[in-house]
């Protein structure tokens, strides 16, 4: 089947659902904010490896059909050993990014040297968006959590709904179709066991597959890696990709030329 | 010469169609088909064409058949998985496998994957997507190895490797990632293998086991079951029932034949 | 496309689809069924309860993780399961510790099982116009010492029972409870107290073949066994497919 490309159908076929046009604003006087995401990040990976925590994203941020902003840095870090990656509405994002920030900086004790771990950024965020869901005004995203704190490796998701689960792979958007079976297969059964480069080809291969299949997705890469020295995300990169497969597929049936 | 009775003609008839949708608006349901969920594959490699299918068809969230076979014979030389509809996909293929199997009768020749594509794909067309089919085919033949994909409303692919069913997207992944041209048959099963399994594992309408079909020139080789990549996991109790487990609250002993004095049976 | 937006007459055969008018975006709504299934047993001294791992998506075929407890032990040995809407499970269970919390506070003692499961019921028909999307069995001993379950709906009723199947899979081994347990279809035989052991056995073998035919339950059940001296957890292997 086809997509419609049109940005300002109605048609059913925008599978992401977020077609601007279709934004409403307000209802009943009550101030609402996202009713329907606008500005939309696609797909996050995440994976957790022998020396902590690797997230990935692509850096695009769309605009109905329309790619709009290509170097959308989609990764964030939360304090020194936490990084979040989102996928959804951009503004509820940066809404977010900013909530977290003052939050750290509320909950840092200078004289016992206090700061927030991850389970607790990662427990606090689910909460917020629990509820704003609750108010039916949902913050349109879907997080992924990565952290490291004292030897233990976390990997959690959380969601507009407030559903909550930790794996040691997980994927938003169309990656929970095309990259999560690829993250399972190389992490399921050894859990941990992964090297920095084994994570990074990993998660460079789940990038490629996504690059080729949706649309919403390009080869503009970041990656973040928490670990014990703490966080450090990528510039965007770009990975190979391969297109010779095209070159016997000719006509229809059993044409060749 | 007219005559007074209608003899039916055939084929779908939609009359109700219109009447059925308003019984749907008020809130009478329609009997629920069976989908085969279903991650059914297909690649080409350096001899020829692998076809691969899981085989578990489910209805809303359960599972109808542990078993089910959805890699159709259709020639031969030809091989065609279904998915979607079990019904559409079922009947679709056979009647078009009879057609084939006339055709070759007929014309004392090799059946053709191009003939086979357009008969599926202008019937499916026919039909608008209510014969709800997606199909993989492959074979080889007189133009070699080919591999095609039809979806439900009749348009076509022609691609070095395909997927369809609800386990597509996982399934092609592993394609994406490792398929290479001209692949030896042995990697190449185990790539389609590896395919099917990304399904059954990740998407929950498919499971249980994997069929594959490696078809050759002059050559076509049917793995039913090939691998259960999950075996079933043996139950640990006895549940075996001890005579008596019913009550038997009363008993009557009635005669319905009435035995009389007479001469004996001859039973010499 | 709606064909008969362009023909002047309405042709009674023209096939239409269900859904032809024109799709809105899509409207929030606040609820997911992140499926699974739990099961509770009562003994004459123990109560068992099992849940499978598995955390699906709701609506579609995807597997979130194959390990998120959906079992959670509370106060004095009772032990709570839930399936439904994940994100109304974690807030539910916030708000019963914080409960119990308090209870702890204001009494100093922990409360007990059959006044945890009223606690419950007040909290289920407190959001009763908002429900928790929640299907919740709890599980522990009672003040005699005895093994109980409760069973709810989602919006606070509740009752004591023998043995109780809820969620994905429920309607699949709740019959098979009544005949092996309750013994309902097995009236010419005497009812002889089951094991603790036979009771397990009875419990995975009832997840086992729901993990067969329920494509929402596997990956793993998890078994909390409830007794006088603790509260005990196994894991087993289910499908996972």
């Amino acid at each position: 089947m086809e997509w419609n490309f049109d940005p300002f159908s109605n048609n059913s076929f925008n599978h992401y659902g977020n077609n601007p046009i279709n934004a409403s604003h307000s209802a009943g006087g009550i101030i609402q904010r996202t009713q329907s995401p606008k500005v939309w990040g696609g797909t996050t990976l995440g994976v957790v490896y022998q020396d902590g925590v690797m997230l990935a994203a692509d850096t695009l941020g769309s605009w109905g059909q329309l790619a709009r902003y290509r170097k959308e840095e989609r990764l964030y870090p939360v304090g020194n050993f936490t990084a979040i990656a989102y996928a959804g509405d951009m503004s509820d994002f940066q809404y977010t990014k900013h909530m977290l920030d003052s939050l750290m900086i509320k909950e840092y004790y200078i004289n016992d040297d206090h700061v927030l771990s991850t389970p607790h950024v990662y427990e606090y965020l689910s909460r917020v968006m629990y509820h704003r869901r609750t108010k039916m005004d949902p913050l349109w995203n879907t997080f992924i959590v990565g952290g490291y704190n004292n030897g233990e490796r976390f990997l959690g998701y959380v969601d507009l709904l407030g559903t909550t689960y930790q794996s040691s792979a997980i994927s938003t958007g169309l990656g929970a179709y095309y990259a999560q079976p690829i993250l399972r297969k190389a992490v399921e059964g050894r859990e941990g066991l992964l090297t920095e480069a084994e994570a990074i080809e990993l998660l460079n291969s789940c990038m490629r597959v996504l690059f080729y299949r949706d649309c919403k997705v390009i080869n503009s890469i970041q990656r973040a890696k928490v670990t014990a020295a703490g966080v450090e995300i990528t510039e965007p990169y770009s990975v190979s990709s391969e297109w010779g497969f095209g070159e016997g597929v000719r006509g229809f049936g059993s044409q060749k030329q | 010469m007219v005559s007074r009775v209608n003899v039916p003609k055939g084929g779908f008839n939609f009359d109700n169609y219109q009447r059925n949708l308003i019984l749907q608006q008020n809130g009478y349901s329609m009997p629920k088909a069976t989908k085969t969920g279903t991650t059914i594959t297909g690649m080409k490699f350096k001899n020829g064409v692998i076809l691969g299918a899981d085989t578990r068809a489910t209805g809303e969230a359960l599972v109808q058949d542990k078993n089910c076979p959805k890699i159709h014979r259709m020639a031969p030389n030809i091989f065609c998985c279904g998915a979607g509809t079990a019904a559409d996909a079922d009947k679709v293929t056979d009647m078009v496998a009879s057609q084939l199997e006339l055709h070759r009768l007929a014309t004392g020749r090799e059946s053709r994957v191009t003939t086979v594509l357009a008969t599926l794909s202008q019937y499916l067309f026919r039909y608008q997507g209510h014969v709800a089919a997606a199909l993989v085919l492959g074979g080889v033949d007189v133009d070699g190895p080919q591999l095609f994909s039809v979806a439900p409303h009749g348009s076509t692919d022609k691609l070095p490797y395909l997927s369809q069913g609800s386990g597509s997207l996982s399934a092609i992944a592993v394609f994406e990632e490792r398929w290479r041209e001209n692949m030896e048959r042995d990697e190449a099963i185990e790539l389609v293998k590896d395919s099917i399994k990304a399904g059954i594992f990740n998407d929950m309408g498919s499971g249980f086991n994997i069929d594959l079909v490696v078809i050759e020139k002059g050559r076509a080789d049917f793995y039913r079951n090939i691998e259960t990549p999950c075996p079933t996991i043996e139950k640990i109790g006895n549940y075996k029932f001890q005579p008596g487990t019913t009550a038997v609250l009363s008993e009557s002993f009635r005669n319905f034949v009435t035995i009389t004095e007479g001469d004996a049976m001859d039973i010499s | 496309m709606d064909m008969n937006s362009f023909l002047p007459i309405q042709v009674p055969w023209t096939p239409q689809t269900a859904t032809s008018a024109p799709k809105q975006a899509p409207s929030f709504f606040p609820y997911a069924d992140n499926a699974g299934t739990v099961a509770a047993i009562s003994g004459t001294d123990f109560a068992v309860l099992a849940a499978d791992t598995r955390q699906s998506a709701g609506g579609n075929y995807l597997i979130n993780t194959r390990y998120q407890p959906k079992m959670f032990k509370l106060s004095n040995g009772s032990v709570f399961g839930t399936s439904g809407f994940y994100g109304d499970a974690t807030t539910f269970l916030n708000r019963i510790n914080q409960r119990l919390e308090w209870y702890r506070h204001a009494h100093d003692k922990e409360m007990s099982t059959p006044a945890l499961a009223q606690l419950i019921s007040i909290l289920l028909y407190s959001r009763r116009f908002f429900p928790y999307y929640v299907r919740v069995l709890l599980g522990g001993l009672d003040l005699e010492g005895r093994g109980v379950v409760y069973g709810y709906d989602s919006i606070g009723s509740y009752e004591a029972c023998l043995s109780r199947a809820v969620g994905s899979g429920g309607k699949m081994i709740q019959p098979f409870l009544d005949n092996q347990i309750e013994r309902k279809t097995q009236t010419g035989i005497l009812r002889a107290p089951l094991t603790l052991d036979k009771t397990k056995t009875i419990m995975r073998d009832a997840f086992t073949s729901a993990a067969e035919r329920d494509i929402y339950t596997g990956d793993y059940v998890e078994i909390f066994t409830i007794t006088a001296q603790g509260v005990n957890v196994e894991k087993f292997d289910l499908r996972k497919d």
